[in-house]
């Protein structure tokens, strides 16, 4: 039986544009033009997964996905927003979502997106049997490759999709500078206009959840003018 | 450069005009200087008179030698004030009141070296200086002859024959000469000569002599009593200057620095400018560089926001057509890739309007204050537009219904904004009619005001969107009804036009089904 995904977006065209694609892909798409339909649908069953727009009439998507999270704390959530500066505050407010695209995105990268949550998902459900090769240990950092999860010092990291991806991308060769553009094509295969300043908030967030753990953290470093890189001899 | 921007300053101006009003008094030393040609004058009439009297008596007594001419000295008593002499034909002096022993209270020395002279000193010359200077030039008398009783003026001895004044008065006229005073400061001697006739011949004269050293001394004194007021009016200009400029240029220095720290490096606003309650004209000046700032961030932060509304707005469609562009470019079936195209097609479209409307929703104030209003006659402006949204709906769209009022409603405005507000809500109202419904539009004259009510029988506004419809780039599109065709700028745009001539549109609560607005402009 396919995947269930919801739509939940008030602008008729990405709505039903996404609905095909998805569709295309084998999925089972429902869709929804506010918060409010969507939400009264949610209460009978939850779909697999969720694709929030941010602001809608009625019932916007952050309220949604709070009132999601009551339901279930494991169901994956993609946020399209228009707005960065719009996520910078909401994923401070830790809301619980796995990624976010800014709109305009390519169909290609929310395929991909959509179906690495699956993927972490499916095996998140499997026993913590990680083979060893899908492992990648920095120090006190450990990335698990196929659920897209991130420890520290055996403590789980929330880290979107995207977050992951770039984290990887500076973890898998500590010390080495790895440029915005190179942690760009990292953090959105399929995407090729995405603005630089993007991975900053990105790097700024990742930064924020592992402080969260470790008040000491510093495995992130800033290279003026180049880019970043991991530092293996953190704290 | 620095220079000039340091006399620029308010407080060195302060300073300077301070200083140069203490000048003025010592204007008033100038005028002392034609006080003193006055009493000089009178200082010679008064020797003349005393010169002729002494003539006269010598002249009636019919002969002049040194005898009579002493005795008659005597007889004057030393009254006088001038140093008298006799000289007689030839020029001899046979008489000197100087030689007469000591004078009355009244009369004091001819002219010794005033007392006073002295002790002056620094003060005086400093005072004096560009007196002395000016003076040194223009009325330094011929020669200086002494006046002081010599031992030359021995009794009958002396000759002053030579002495032009003499010559001119043995010659029958009248003789005065000036001479600088044996006491080395800028007093003269005042001489004078009137010829003594016997019977009609010249047979001496009367020779008056009397130093201006009086005048000149009390002048002195009182040039000396303005430089010392000059030098206490300097010294308060001073202290005044530093008071004004601590009262005036400080408190602006300080204003200053406080309207800098506003703006960060970059020259941008940082923080609102608050004023320090101060009640003088400086206060008011804060108060408006408060009020400045404030309205300027207001704007600032509305321009922004606005941008960032823009830029929102632009990225719904323009994500529609990203994923609609990917999408066509997957499918194969021509019939879909249509369909995709005519999405593109629609969004663009939709961009085009939204730039179209954010240009004029952000200029709007300024446009309208370039257009001009006339009245306007809505009886006559509305049923023109009902009649157009008729022939353009034709039989598909919704039955447009027009009250109108008994007596003609006029207002004032630009009757092409005015049809943009009305027919904005017109179409609003239309594109949310269920089919076969009913679009009312009522006009009506409440008080002072003209109401324009447009209704519709669609789903209506929630009452919590009431006011928020009228703000920029928000929609409501309830499932079902014309969407994606409002760029969510068109109400925005109606109560922009509205507000700035006077009036005001409101949705309203009634009982019935449907959304209904009212918009109110004032009378002409």
């Amino acid at each position: 039986m396919s995947e269930r995904i919801a739509i939940v977006e008030d602008e008729q065209n990405i709505r039903e544009n996404l609905a095909f694609a998805l569709d295309r892909e084998g999925y089972r798409v429902e869709t929804y033009g506010d918060g409010l339909d969507a939400w009264q649908a949610f209460q009978n069953e939850l779909p697999d997964l969720l694709i929030l727009d941010i602001i809608m009439p009625r019932m916007d998507g952050l309220e949604l996905c709070r009132k999601v999270r009551t339901l279930s704390e494991n169901v994956p959530i993609i946020f399209l927003t228009s707005r960065d500066e719009e996520f910078d505050r909401v994923l401070g407010l830790e809301l619980g979502a796995d990624d976010y695209l800014c709109k305009p995105f390519s169909m290609r990268e929310l395929l991909a997106r959509v179906k690495v949550l699956f993927r972490r998902i499916a095996l998140g459900r499997e026993a913590a049997s990680a083979s060893d090769e899908e492992l990648l240990q920095v120090g006190d950092l450990e990335l698990d490759l196929r659920r897209y999860t991130a420890r520290w010092r055996e403590t789980t990291v929330g880290l979107t999709v995207t977050e992951f991806m770039i984290l990887h991308a500076l973890a898998r060769r500590p010390g080495h500078v790895k440029t915005r553009e190179q942690l760009m094509n990292e953090g959105y295969p399929h995407d090729t206009f995405v603005s630089d300043r993007t991975i900053d908030s990105h790097i700024k967030r990742v930064r924020k959840k592992f402080l969260a753990i470790d008040g000491a953290f510093d495995g992130v470093e800033t290279v003026y003018g180049l880019g970043y890189r991991y530092t293996e001899g953190s704290s | 450069m620095v220079n000039l921007r340091r006399l620029s300053r308010i407080s060195f101006r302060l300073f300077a005009f301070n200083v140069l009003l203490v000048f003025l008094p010592v204007g008033g030393v100038l005028i002392l200087d034609t006080y003193e040609r006055h009493l000089l004058e009178a200082q010679e009439r008064t020797m003349a008179q005393e010169g002729r009297l002494l003539a006269a008596a010598l002249e009636a007594q019919d002969r002049l030698d040194g005898e009579s001419a002493r005795r008659i000295l005597v007889q004057l008593g030393q009254r006088h004030l001038a140093r008298l002499r006799v000289v007689e034909s030839k020029g001899r002096v046979v008489a000197d009141s100087a030689l007469l022993g000591p004078r009355r209270e009244s009369a004091e020395p001819v002219d010794t070296a005033a007392p006073g002279a002295t002790d002056k000193g620094l003060l005086y010359r400093i005072g004096s200086l560009p007196f002395r200077l000016l003076r040194g030039a223009s009325d330094v008398p011929e020669a200086a002859v002494d006046l002081e009783v010599t031992a030359e003026d021995g009794e009958d001895g002396r000759n002053l024959g030579e002495r032009p004044e003499v010559r001119s008065a043995l010659d029958g006229r009248y003789g005065a000469a000036t001479r600088i005073s044996p006491d080395a400061r800028r007093s003269v001697t005042l001489h004078i000569a009137i010829p003594v006739r016997l019977d009609g011949v010249v047979e001496g004269a009367v020779l008056v002599s009397q130093s201006t050293g009086r005048i000149l001394q009390a002048l002195d004194a009182v040039r000396l009593d303005v430089f010392k007021v000059f030098l206490l009016s300097l010294g308060a200009a001073v202290v005044l200057s530093l008071l004004s400029a601590m009262t005036i240029a400080r408190p602006l220095t300080r204003l200053r620095r406080r309207a800098e720290a506003i703006l960060d490096r970059r020259g941008r606003l940082r923080g609102s400018f608050t004023p320090s309650g101060r009640l003088d004209e400086i206060g008011d000046l804060e108060r408006a560089l408060a009020e400045l700032t404030r309205q300027l961030e207001l704007h600032l932060r509305s321009t922004e926001a606005f941008a960032a509304d823009v830029s929102h707005e632009f990225k719904n469609p323009l994500a529609s057509i990203r994923i609609a562009t990917d999408l066509a470019l997957e499918v194969d079936e021509p019939g879909q890739r249509r369909r995709f195209l005519r999405m593109i097609e629609k969004d663009v479209a939709r961009m085009e309007r939204l730039l179209t409307e954010a240009r004029e929703i952000s200029r709007i104030d300024a446009d309208l204050d370039e257009e001009e209003s006339t009245p306007v006659i809505l009886d006559e402006l509305l049923p023109a537009l009902i009649e157009g949204f008729r022939l353009r709906l034709g039989r598909t769209g919704p039955e447009l219904v027009l009250s109108l009022a008994d007596a003609a409603i006029v207002v004032s405005a630009s009757a092409d904004r005015l049809t943009q507000v009305f027919e904005n809500l017109i179409d609003n109202a239309v594109s949310f009619s269920p089919p076969g419904g009913r679009v009312t539009v009522g006009l009506r004259r409440d008080g002072q005001s003209a109401e324009v009510m447009v209704a519709d029988e669609g789903p209506g506004v929630p009452e919590e969107h009431h006011e928020r419809i009228f703000s920029r780039f928000f929609s409501y599109r309830p499932d079902g009804s014309a969407a994606d065709n409002h760029t969510g700028l068109g109400l925005a745009l109606v109560r922009a036009i509205v507000e700035a001539y006077g009036g005001s549109v409101t949705a309203v609560r009634h009982s019935g089904a449907g959304a209904r607005m009212i918009v109110r402009l004032p009378l002409a």
